[in-house]
């Protein structure tokens, strides 16, 4: 295939070819509309991915992993009791001297069963100072409503849960009392919806599950969708306060035992980190395993450039021995390689689209060229030679394509600003989603850069849906063409 | 001075896998602002004969050339070239573009030789009063009327200062009126520019302004007329 080179354009080219552009209206278009749509999905797609990346990068460092982290390199491997961090005195005070550090903390982290009367599961118990632990990640920010408050470290023999070891110990319950009917009166629930309730008033329902089937007995599919969160939200009860046993293994490998109290409940968008995360005082932690001072088994840094991450993480490493230096890349890979590789799964997204748009636009294209094959044909007899003719016809492409693409950036563009604010949320999967760390309330956002990708990939798409049309017209003869009616 | 020089050209059709002469062994030379109607029957060869001039068709044998070049050398893209720089056409069905002002439709030809926007303007202003359609350059062609249309594309066929003017049936559209306002304005850009216009045509009032009638039958020359 030959293409033809690149030719200073004559300005009255650059003019035909956008007039011809709105010769057919309607049929111009409704391509225009077609690539507008395309390019809101796209724009929309990459704004919700961004929107969950950004999110799931954040939760990850400020709840998850910090930026940095050091363990004893077996502790990784073997998560035991005994495996704490090596020199730990002297990262401490070697660590405090790195600029770059804004924020660091200590951990004992510990394996441990917990139980309440109803129900156990397994847990990573941390052992942590609470007010330190505010310089390094945000789990005091994510206290649920109606979920108690933050560890704190003048409060003994209490403890911190997530939501969702709540619900697996089923400390989480749900029930319709009077307050909870009162309140649903004061956000406009019909009164015929809390009547269909009635028979479910006063009875604790100890897992979600169980509530919603409840629900969905007595309300019809239209009220469940339309009140059944906020039913599902003003029912919610937790049992704060309630006393939760520990059982774990003290540096002797003999099984210990402790109770605390519920302080608060949790949430992160990252069930899979919740439900294996509780926090109690180091010093609490301390009495449970023995021993004379904090195990540290963990160190978190958090900086105060991620890009940093790298270099402070090989300064570390000198001070660290044999220890294992982790940055969060390591620590959560998911969100790292979510990070590195979205960008070629939106080329591929929005190539999808621009190939499913690109048979439209050569359609429209080859119509144009049939009807215009006597004018083709007179261009090329008083002079316009072949460049300018598959300049004009390629022209004519990039337009038509550039305007739908112009008008869908901007409508894509609104509509992120607009959802941007509340956010989307995503009910019926929030769930599933959460379970792999994803929020069920996504926030898009989308930078400018990716707008440019999808300018250069729609001119790129006009470009080459116009080769096709352009060559058709190439190969008319004039003399034929002129002849045509 | 000789403008363009055609020996023993020939121009054969494959129908059907049979033969057909549409030019058969035309031997003509055309001088510097000659007035030439070219007349015959349908079918006569006429219109071929001006498609060979003009570079739009290769005949099948002999040679046509122009001011000095020779057209079966070139390469289809010299040809296009040349044909812009020195050859002018009007057609039956005008054929202006429609999207551009009858100002833009003399000017396109002017811009693919890269002329400057003011010699550009500067010209097409002079056609376009030479065709009495100053004040109606804006005008798309869709908002002028049929002979309007034909003298914009007089205009455009003069914009690059060609060598000579073909024009097939320029006035089979137009309305006797229209014809006759056409012909004149011809006749004086011919006197006025020294441009050489060769007419293909049916119509007797073309015919009877002609300095010069070349009567076509069966692809061959019958009778060339040089009038006083």
């Amino acid at each position: 295939m030959r293409l033809y080179g690149a030719e200073k354009l004559p300005g009255m080219t650059i003019s035909i070819a956008w007039k011809n552009v709105w010769r057919n209206r309607n049929r111009s278009l409704t391509v225009i509309i077609a690539v507008a749509l395309g390019i809101i999905s796209g724009v929309m797609l990459i704004a919700i991915m961004e929107g969950w990346i950004e999110q799931r990068l954040h939760d990850a460092i400020y709840n998850e992993a910090s930026h940095i982290q050091i363990h004893n390199s077996d502790y990784l491997k073997n998560e035991e009791i005994q495996l704490t961090v090596d020199k730990a005195p002297e990262i401490i005070s070697e660590a405090g001297k790195i600029n770059e550090i804004s924020g660091w903390v200590i951990r004992s982290k510990v394996v441990a069963m917990a139980n309440t009367s109803w129900a156990n599961t397994g847990v990573f118990i941390y052992g942590i100072d609470p007010e330190k632990e505010k310089d390094v990640t945000e789990i005091y920010k994510r206290i649920v409503r109606g979920g108690g408050k933050y560890l704190e470290k003048n409060a003994p023999g209490t403890i911190l849960i997530s939501d969702k070891t709540a619900e697996l110990l089923k400390l989480k319950q749900y029930c319709l009392r009077d307050e909870v009917l009162s309140k649903l009166k004061e956000v406009n629930i019909p009164e015929k919806v809390t009547i269909a309730l009635k028979d479910i008033y006063g009875i604790r329902f100890r897992s979600p599950k169980d509530f919603s089937n409840a629900l969905k007995e007595k309300l019809t599919r239209r009220q469940l969708d339309d009140y059944g969160k906020t039913i599902m939200d003003s029912s919610l009860d937790y049992r704060i306060r309630n006393k939760i046993q520990v059982t774990l293994s003290d540096l002797n490998g003999n099984p210990v035992q402790g109770t605390f109290r519920v302080c608060g409940i949790y949430k992160t968008t990252n069930t899979g980190f919740d439900q294996q995360t509780v926090y109690i005082n180091s010093d609490d932690l301390l009495e449970l395993y023995g021993g004379t001072s904090q195990l540290i088994h963990e160190f978190a840094f958090l900086l105060s450039d991620v890009k940093k991450c790298e270099e402070v993480k090989e300064k570390l490493e000198l001070i660290s021995g044999k220890n294992k230096v982790s940055t969060w890349k390591e620590l959560a890979p998911d969100a790292a390689m979510m990070n590195d590789f979205m960008i070629m799964y939106y080329v591929i997204f929005v190539g999808i689209i621009m190939l499913a748009l690109a048979f439209g636009i050569i359609n429209t294209m080859m119509m144009a060229i049939l009807e215009r094959t006597k004018e083709l044909g007179m261009l090329m007899a008083i002079g316009m030679n072949r460049k300018r003719i598959f300049n004009m016809i390629m022209l004519e492409t990039v337009f038509l394509t550039l305007v739908g693409a112009i008008a869908g950036i901007f409508a894509g563009w609104l509509l992120v600003a607009v959802l941007g604010r509340n956010g989307i949320y995503f009910s019926s999967w929030g769930e599933g989603f959460e379970a792999i760390g994803f929020a069920a309330r996504v926030y898009p956002v989308i930078s400018p850069s990716y707008f440019a990708l999808i300018i250069v990939m729609v001119i790129i798409t006009a470009i080459i849906s116009s080769v096709w049309p352009a060559r058709k017209a190439l190969n008319l003869a004039p003399v034929e063409a002129i002849r045509t009616e | 001075m000789k403008v363009i020089d055609i020996k023993e050209v020939h121009k054969v059709y494959d129908e059907e896998e049979i033969a057909v002469k549409a030019v058969d062994g035309v031997t003509l030379s055309f001088d510097e602002a000659e007035f030439v109607a070219i007349v015959g029957p349908s079918g006569s060869g006429k219109t071929t004969l001006l498609n060979l001039i003009g570079g739009l068709d290769m005949p099948t044998e002999g040679e046509i050339v122009i001011a000095g070049t020779n057209l079966s050398t070139l390469k289809p893209s010299g040809l296009i070239d040349f044909r812009l720089n020195n050859i002018g056409f009007v057609f039956q069905a005008y054929n202006l573009v429609p999207v551009l002002t009858a100002k833009e439709n003399v000017e396109f030809i002017m811009s693919l030789q890269k002329w400057s926007k003011h010699d550009r303007e500067l010209r097409s202003d002079e056609l376009l009063k030479a065709v009495g359609l100053l004040e109606r350059k804006n005008s798309r062609p869709g908002k002028l009327s049929g002979g309007q249309q034909q003298r914009v594309a007089v205009a455009r066929a003069l914009a690059s200062r060609p060598k000579f003017v073909l024009a097939d049936e320029p006035t089979a559209n137009l309305d006797s009126k229209s014809a006759a306002t056409l012909l004149e304005i011809m006749e004086k850009l011919n006197h006025g520019e020294k441009i050489t216009f060769i007419f293909s045509t049916h119509d007797p009032r073309v015919v009877k302004m002609a300095h010069r009638v070349i009567t076509l039958e069966d692809g061959k020359v019958v009778s060339d007329d040089v009038r006083e």
